[in-house]
């Protein structure tokens, strides 16, 4: 799972509202605007606005408000009030500053967009290939992986780039969880990030998380040979709106890529498929992991 | 009709036992299922494949939410008024809303439940996704239907075969042609359950739609198709239950069978059903 801490990630100018969800919704609305046939111009007319302030929603480019989203489903006929929650909610969610605004200093732009649909998610699929997926990540190990980018930090900076990451974890705990994929290589669990105890404790919260019902770990392990994911970490974004589609997440050196077309994503689900097939089953897995913690000396998971 | 052999694909692996090769370039049952159902779990050959079908048959998507709804109701009744506790579910499919454990666990917690299916990626998902939050459990096993060999001595580690099991075959039957003899694994499942013990089906049926419309069907799917697909008249389907006392209303449409109050769109779905007991 993505974690922002790549070295030389600095701040560029940083946007409040989370583009992927403004383009996410801006989508939709193209949807049912097209699907109830009528035209830009008119959809502009009824939101006293111009042709162009249609197109600049649709594409995600400014930030929606309540009044023109709601003005907007009832000229394309969407009545169904659970419809309308949905989709104003989400409108909401794309205008409030975040829990990470406080952290604008050290969050690159490309990541808080992640942090946005992270938290709009209702399902996370991710296969990492060297690290714990940050969600499920001690603050032992969260400072391990964030001394690798930024060695020459400050120690304070360190200690708020820890808590942005531990932040994150929130979501885990919160009323309606999204549910937690992980494909795990064995890599992830062999390489002692932090030294041994760090590792030990890294391990025994990945045998907790196992126990949670919204997490499944599952781990590749080097005797199953190569596998499908050769390019790379990644993960898949899922929303509860039938209408937004899958987004995957692939973290670079200086940014990240958002895939939201059905035959990109189509390909990377196919990926994640074949390896959540190929891969130990959550049993199997959590055997897996106390072994690997018995390898490192804890006999206690 | 020579259904077995319309649905081309399932040539190669008619009268083979075992795992389902990982294919997205052919359509795959489940995943039609997905996208009927409106999930995101399906790949373009399990869309183009499920659109050819709602061109044909546009109530094949009304019939998809029916089966799925008719397996709410039917546990129901099986948790429920006939008190059973062990479920065998065979034909598991891609995991959606209302589960067979979730639906017989929010009744009976302590009910016990055994999602069969032989695709590998369908089951990592169920294995994912179908868990127990209560003291009850569910376990997972890895067979073809025409192994009942295998499915039995798994689900024994799991189910007490002394007490009563609800054997659910939801949606799957149609997909083992007659060169596999559906009814012979049907009743070696059911003698392997003492009496008191049920069987569920919902089946596809061949005399529920227009024979041209059926005929064009089974050319849709040919060489695009994972499984084989043979759909059974009433009378073949009632086969199925020889010997077993139906609950009521019987072998009806999957949508007439003990239908919600206040439902009124029934009678429509191309599919048969009934829940039997055995004696």
């Amino acid at each position: 799972m993505p974690s922002g801490e790549t070295p030389g990630s600095g701040q560029e100018e940083s946007s409040a509202e989370p583009t992927v969800l403004r383009m996410l919704l801006g989508a939709q609305l193209r949807r049912l605007r097209e699907a109830s046939d009528i035209s830009a111009e008119k959809a502009g007319y009824a939101i006293r606005g111009s042709r162009s302030k249609i197109s600049r929603m649709e594409t995600g480019r400014v930030g929606l408000k309540a009044r023109d989203v709601e003005d907007l489903l009832t000229l394309y006929g969407v009545a169904d009030e659970r419809e309308r929650a949905k989709v104003l909610a989400l409108a909401k969610r794309s205008r409030e500053p975040e829990w990470w605004t406080q952290y604008n200093d050290i969050l690159p732009d490309w990541f808080e967009t992640y942090l946005g649909l992270e938290s709009a998610a209702t399902a996370i699929r991710t296969f990492e290939m060297q690290f714990v997926p940050g969600l499920l990540q001690t603050e032992g190990y969260a400072r391990a992986v964030t001394m690798l980018g930024h060695q020459t930090s400050a120690p304070e900076e360190v200690t708020r780039r820890v808590g942005l990451r531990l932040g994150r974890q929130d979501l885990l705990t919160r009323e309606k969880p999204p549910r937690i994929w992980a494909v795990m290589d064995e890599a992830v669990l062999r390489r002692p990030l932090g030294g041994a105890a760090v590792m030990r404790a890294q391990l025994r919260r990945l045998a907790e998380a196992a126990r949670l019902p919204h997490v499944t770990l599952q781990v590749v392990p080097f005797a199953r040979g190569g596998h499908a994911a050769a390019s790379g970490s990644f993960s898949i974004l899922r929303f509860e709106e039938q209408d937004l589609p899958d987004v995957v997440y692939i973290e670079q050196l200086t940014s990240a890529v958002y895939l939201d077309q059905r035959t990109d994503v189509e390909h990377y689900l196919e990926v994640v498929d074949q390896l959540s097939g190929e891969a130990l089953t959550p049993a199997e897995t959590m055997r897996f992991i106390q072994q690997v913690a018995r390898d490192a000396g804890d006999e206690s998971i | 009709m020579t259904a077995g052999e319309a649905a081309a694909p399932g040539d190669g692996q008619h009268g083979q036992h075992g795992h389902l090769e990982f294919d997205t370039s052919m359509a795959h049952q489940a995943r039609i299922y997905d996208y009927l159902l409106g999930g995101k779990d399906n790949y373009a050959a399990d869309r183009v494949a499920g659109g050819k079908m709602l061109e044909i048959y546009p109530d094949t998507a009304f019939t998809a939410r029916a089966n799925r709804a008719f397996l709410g109701r039917a546990v129901r009744y099986l948790a429920g008024e006939a008190g059973i506790r062990q479920f065998l579910d065979i034909g598991t499919g891609i995991p959606t809303a209302g589960n067979t454990h979730q639906v017989a666990q929010k009744i009976a917690p302590e009910s016990r439940v055994v999602y069969v299916d032989y695709d590998p990626i369908v089951l990592a998902h169920a294995r994912a996704l179908l868990t127990s939050r209560t003291n009850g459990a569910t376990a997972y096993v890895d067979s073809d239907l025409r192994d009942t060999g295998k499915i039995l001595a798994h689900a024994g580690e799991v189910l007490d075969f002394t007490e009563p099991v609800a054997v659910t075959l939801l949606s799957i039957l149609h997909a083992v042609v007659d060169a596999d003899d559906p009814h012979a694994i049907v009743a070696t499942l059911m003698d392997a359950v003492p009496p008191g013990s049920y069987l569920a089906i919902s089946h596809a049926g061949s005399d529920l739609i227009e024979p041209e419309a059926l005929q064009a069907l089974y050319d849709s799917w040919k060489g695009r198709l994972q499984q084989p697909f043979q759909w059974r008249s009433r009378e073949e389907v009632a086969r199925f239950f020889a010997g077993m006392d139906l609950a009521e209303p019987g072998l009806v449409r999957v949508d007439d069978w003990r239908p919600d109050s206040g439902t009124a769109d029934t009678n429509r779905a191309a599919m048969w059903a009934a829940v039997a007991r055995k004696r």
